[in-house]
């Protein structure tokens, strides 16, 4: 009698979970974050959008429309990497400028290909013109794609309208990079929006569907006891 | 009659008691759908090992650790307070067993059965929502378990066993409990308001000490963040398993009064 109580309640425990997980998996996903902007890129010049840190589970959907033809590439560093070339940037300019720091930090991946294209330019003047066109120069960023392969996640061709969406293997800072070789400025408009994998659901699918009949077997024999029980009393 | 049996059988009376048909079920269904629900993916650190800190988090973030020390509470307060109530306690205290092993028939079931409900399903949620994170850092995540588990947990758990053979009320000692879980909320902004304040980290260390979880947490979330001095106080990983310990040490103080109370003070 005990032992058909035991496994009773633990079916029903089960049974009670593989529930929790069949309701989940009802539940629709829900969209996440979505944000957009506008921006110009001067001719041979490219810009990079740090955009988040991305997992297998959680993704990315982007969009992209350009008034010319522009290069496109998602680029995923590990957060480790990218802690390490922090670290590589800060020795390598050891000024104690706050904004320089600020600079490193929002622009960790630029600042690195500048660095290996230049290594011995120092930071005369951050935010002056001069320094900005170097930092933000097409063949800075070709080096260092061609140092750096491995961190490149899409490498679409040229073309004005963009869309793809990504689920990185790993944990990795994800950033947009979007490189204008032309000799005339573009204006690019960008929409980014976060996605769920659905990989997960279909494991919890799964596992209701394991739990529900196997809670349901080991229940059973203990709610006939418990009803034949009350029906004596 | 073997000593193991009397044991046996206030352990099953205390089970009857605390997960009445279908208590039990209607907990393990809110856990379960609590643990995915609130997953969250986002990652709130620099490093990999923070993306797992942050995602064990979120598993046993505030709704569903409320409703878990809730369990804790309702099982401590009505299950010692009823019996000492109803004069139940009197006939337990007849069993030839030492008074002792009869509370801790008893905290077993109503702490240890939920402790196990509740890290059971989400370690199973864990290994169905992320295996990697669970595979490659499982240090973290028991860490990350171990300081939830301690504070609020067993922490409001022994407060309440306390307050419970004091007041010999179960409800009263429920709402002392939930009043006090809901100023630990209040208090955990504070005291970093505090720091930032004073400048003095005093108030973040002391707090520490109650909840290890806010180390943990100024730890992980600090992990990776270079260039930037941090303005308050981040401690070390040692510093962190320090905490932890000394965290585990308030609460086995507390219980060791709670059951030096019940064994030499308690009279019904």
């Amino acid at each position: 009698m005990r032992w058909v109580t035991l496994l009773g309640r633990i079916g029903t425990v089960i049974l009670a979970i593989g529930l929790a997980l069949l309701v989940f998996s009802l539940i629709p996903s829900g969209a996440g974050s979505q944000y957009g902007w506008s921006q110009p890129i001067g001719p041979e010049q490219y810009m990079l959008e740090e955009l988040w840190v991305y997992s297998p589970q959680t993704g990315l959907q982007i969009s992209m429309e350009s008034t010319d033809n522009v290069h496109v590439y998602l680029l995923g560093v590990s957060p480790v990497e990218h802690d390490n070339w922090r670290t590589l940037l800060m020795e390598a300019y050891p000024d104690s400028d706050p904004h320089l720091v600020m600079f490193i930090y929002s622009y960790t991946v630029p600042l690195l290909f500048f660095h290996e294209a230049y290594p011995e330019q120092p930071f005369p003047d951050l935010f002056g013109p001069q320094t900005q066109n170097m930092v933000w120069n097409v063949t800075v960023l070709d080096k260092g794609l061609e140092t750096h392969p491995e961190i490149i996640l899409w490498d679409p061709p040229q073309g004005s309208t963009f869309s793809h969406e990504l689920f990185p293997e790993d944990v990795l800072n994800m950033m947009a990079v979007v490189a204008n070789p032309s000799s005339n400025t573009v204006e690019v408009d960008w929409k980014v929006k976060e996605i769920a994998a659905v990989a997960s659901k279909d494991r919890i699918i799964v596992a209701a569907r394991l739990l529900i009949p196997i809670g349901i077997a080991l229940a059973i024999p203990w709610l006939i006891l418990r009803k034949v029980k009350r029906s004596t009393f | 009659m073997r000593k193991g049996r009397p044991f046996l059988e206030i352990f099953t009376y205390a089970l009857d008691e605390d997960y009445r048909f279908p208590i039990l079920e209607i907990f393990a269904f809110l856990f379960a759908l609590g643990t995915f629900v609130f997953a969250d993916f986002a990652p709130y650190g620099q490093t990999e090992e923070a993306l797992a800190y942050s995602l064990v988090s979120t598993l046993c973030g505030f709704p569903l650790l409320f409703i878990f020390v809730f369990l804790i509470l309702k099982n401590v307060a009505y299950g010692l307070g009823g019996d000492l109530e109803k004069g139940v306690m009197q006939t337990l205290f007849s069993y030839p067993l030492k008074r002792r092993y009869i509370l801790t028939a008893k905290l077993l079931s109503g702490l240890g059965i939920a402790v196990l409900l509740f890290f059971g399903i989400q370690i199973f949620g864990l290994f169905l929502l992320a295996p990697d994170v669970i595979l490659t850092y499982p240090s973290t995540v028991f860490l990350t378990y171990a300081a939830q588990l301690c504070s609020p947990a067993l922490l409001l758990a022994g407060l309440v066993l306390f307050f419970t053979l004091r007041l010999k009320r179960g409800g009263l000692a429920v709402v002392i409990g939930v009043v006090l879980f809901l100023a630990g909320l209040i208090v955990s902004g504070f005291v970093t308001s505090i720091a930032y304040g004073t400048g003095s980290d005093l108030s973040l260390k002391i707090w520490a000490v109650i909840n290890p979880n806010s180390a943990l947490q100024i730890y992980y979330y600090n992990m990776g963040m270079v260039g930037f001095a941090p303005k308050t106080w981040v401690p070390s990983f040692s510093e962190v398993l320090l905490y932890l310990g000394a965290g585990y040490l308030v609460v086995a103080a507390l219980f060791v009064v709670g059951y030096a109370y019940f064994d030499r003070r308690l009279e019904i």
